[in-house]
């Protein structure tokens, strides 16, 4: 296959992907003109476009997006991070992985949002106890993908590192990351878009600045348009990191091939 | 390159693994020794411990019995004077060909390193793919890179683990050839496994049958011819089948002719 006809395949998809949204937006928009439900419950598209506009003309909703987005990032980093360490240290010792594995198992069927009474009573209802909150949502993805990726590189390549003497460093420098990698980035990638859906929680349950917050305040204010245009910045933020990450991806994982031959 | 160096000593050499809480014996009583330079094959059905045996000379598999002597040391470990090619080209998919030849070099500077992966990507006949990614080669390509990554340490011995194993018939001769090609330019000790009488005929000095349950070494035959060798000349063909009729495999009254 040419590479121009393969370009035009992906453009293809492109706008097949955007039948469907427009389809809801006709509908949500039909379903306002014949006046179904009450504007003031189903405010129509445009005036959440205005609102939107609005809302970024006065800079409250860039102020926001960034406050929500340290959040993200903080609380990111901190569970990540910590994920990473344990994944690694699991993967590579199996003696430390039958001690804390099950339990962290364990633990990650209790939902999340199950804690955030426990964590404000912990540290507070400041800033801390959001970052803690979204580092508990960053931990569990990253820590079980990098487990898996660790513990998942093939023996024959262990037993190569073997013969070519490489120690601790080099080991895993050369050997273990490199063919963790595949499954540490996917573990990143659901890590950060856990930690988006977290602060937008966090944010829920009290706070000063943040989309989140923007969301639950213009709720009780009954000003649902400013609620839809939330929705709205979230899901294009959201989908905006993974498309980023999916980037990095094929950029850092160029030596997999496809199914169909091609370099990834 | 280290003349007289790379003489491999095996005597009364035992292996067994435990399986199922019971003792196996894989190898019993192996001895065998390998002067420099040599290129030995090694035959025997599946699970004759060859493949233990060549582990043994790896450093990969340790707690046998007996002595396994290389230039006089007891191995206990792997070592940069023994170099292996598995059966699967093992090349880390994630490296470009250069740097999976450049993998076992360790404390050379950037030039060596670069010099060291040209000269053995040429050696290999792989100029050219040095920034290619594995999954880019033939089965045989493969292998050849896999040669040269084995080869860039510069071992006194090379083990080669049914290297062309899984490649196709033709490309089997033709590396069967490119394998005699470098053995005659390295000038080092060659060890191979292989499960194909042919193959070991035509590039051994030595060829050591091994038969199973346990492992016992059951006969050594020399093989005198001249290289190259020519696989269907008539002692070509008869050294085959006296090895075949180790196995059971013999014709009853081959009809080989010679004129």
């Amino acid at each position: 296959m040419s590479k121009s006809l393969l370009k035009r395949f992906e453009w293809k998809d492109k706008l097949l992907a955007l039948i469907v949204p427009l389809l809801v937006l006709v509908a949500w928009q039909s379903a306002v003109s014949l006046q179904l439900f009450s504007e003031m419950i189903l405010v129509p598209p445009l005036t959440v476009m205005n609102t939107l506009v609005d809302l970024a003309r006065t800079g409250d909703l860039t102020n926001n997006i960034i406050s929500s987005l340290k959040r993200v990032l903080s609380g990111f980093l901190l569970g990540a991070s910590t994920g990473f360490f344990l994944g690694l240290l699991m993967g590579l010792s199996s003696l430390l992985d039958r001690f804390v594995g099950p339990l962290i198992k364990a633990c990650k069927q209790v939902p999340q949002f199950a804690l955030m009474p426990l964590i404000i009573l912990w540290f507070g209802i400041d800033e801390v106890s959001k970052v803690v909150f979204i580092s508990i949502g960053a931990f569990f993805p990253m820590v079980f993908n990098t487990y898996q990726g660790v513990s998942g590189v093939p023996k024959k390549y262990r037993e190569l590192a073997r013969v070519f003497n490489y120690k601790s460093f080099r080991y895993l420098t050369k050997v273990i990351l490199p063919g963790a990698l595949p499954s540490i980035i996917t573990g990143v990638r659901h890590s950060l878009g856990l930690s988006w859906m977290f602060v937008v929680g966090a944010e829920l349950f009290g706070s000063e600045s943040g989309v989140g917050y923007m969301m639950v305040w213009a709720r009780q204010l009954f000003q649902i348009d400013i609620v839809m245009a939330g929705l709205f910045v979230i899901g294009i933020i959201g989908f905006t990191m993974n498309i980023i990450l999916q980037i990095i991806e094929k950029r850092v994982l160029r030596w997999r091939v496809s199914f169909d031959g091609r370099m990834a | 390159m280290s003349i007289g160096k790379g003489i491999l000593e095996i005597k009364n050499l035992s292996k067994s693994f435990i399986v199922d809480n019971n003792p196996l014996q894989v190898l019993n009583d192996i001895n065998i020794t390998i002067p420099p330079g040599n290129f030995v094959s090694i035959i025997g059905s599946s699970g004759c411990g060859k493949t233990t045996l060549l582990r043994i000379v790896l450093g990969l598999e340790t707690n046998y019995e007996g002595d396994a002597l290389i230039d006089g040391e007891q191995i206990e470990g792997p070592g940069i004077n023994r170099g292996i090619v598995f059966q699967d080209h093992r090349l880390l998919p994630w490296l470009t060909v250069g740097e999976n030849v450049a993998f076992g070099l360790d404390g050379k500077s950037r030039k060596e390193t670069e010099v060291i992966v040209d000269e053995h990507l040429k050696l290999v006949g792989l100029n050219g793919f040095k920034s290619a990614y594995p999954c880019q080669l033939s089965g045989g390509m493969a292998q050849r890179a896999a040669i040269a990554r084995a080869l860039a340490n510069k071992p006194e011995i090379l083990l080669l683990d049914e290297p062309l194993g899984s490649l196709d018939a033709m490309t089997r001769m033709h590396m069967q050839k490119e394998l005699e090609r470098i053995w005659l330019f390295e000038k080092i000790t060659m060890i191979l496994v292989t499960h194909d009488v042919e193959e070991a005929i035509y590039l051994g000095d030595k060829v050591v049958i091994m038969s199973s349950r346990p492992g016992v070494i059951k006969k050594i035959i020399d093989i005198p011819f001249t290289r190259p060798r020519d696989r269907s000349s008539y002692e070509f063909m008869q050294i085959k089948s006296e090895i075949l009729e180790e196995f059971h495999l013999g014709v009853e009254h081959p009809f080989i002719y010679s004129i």
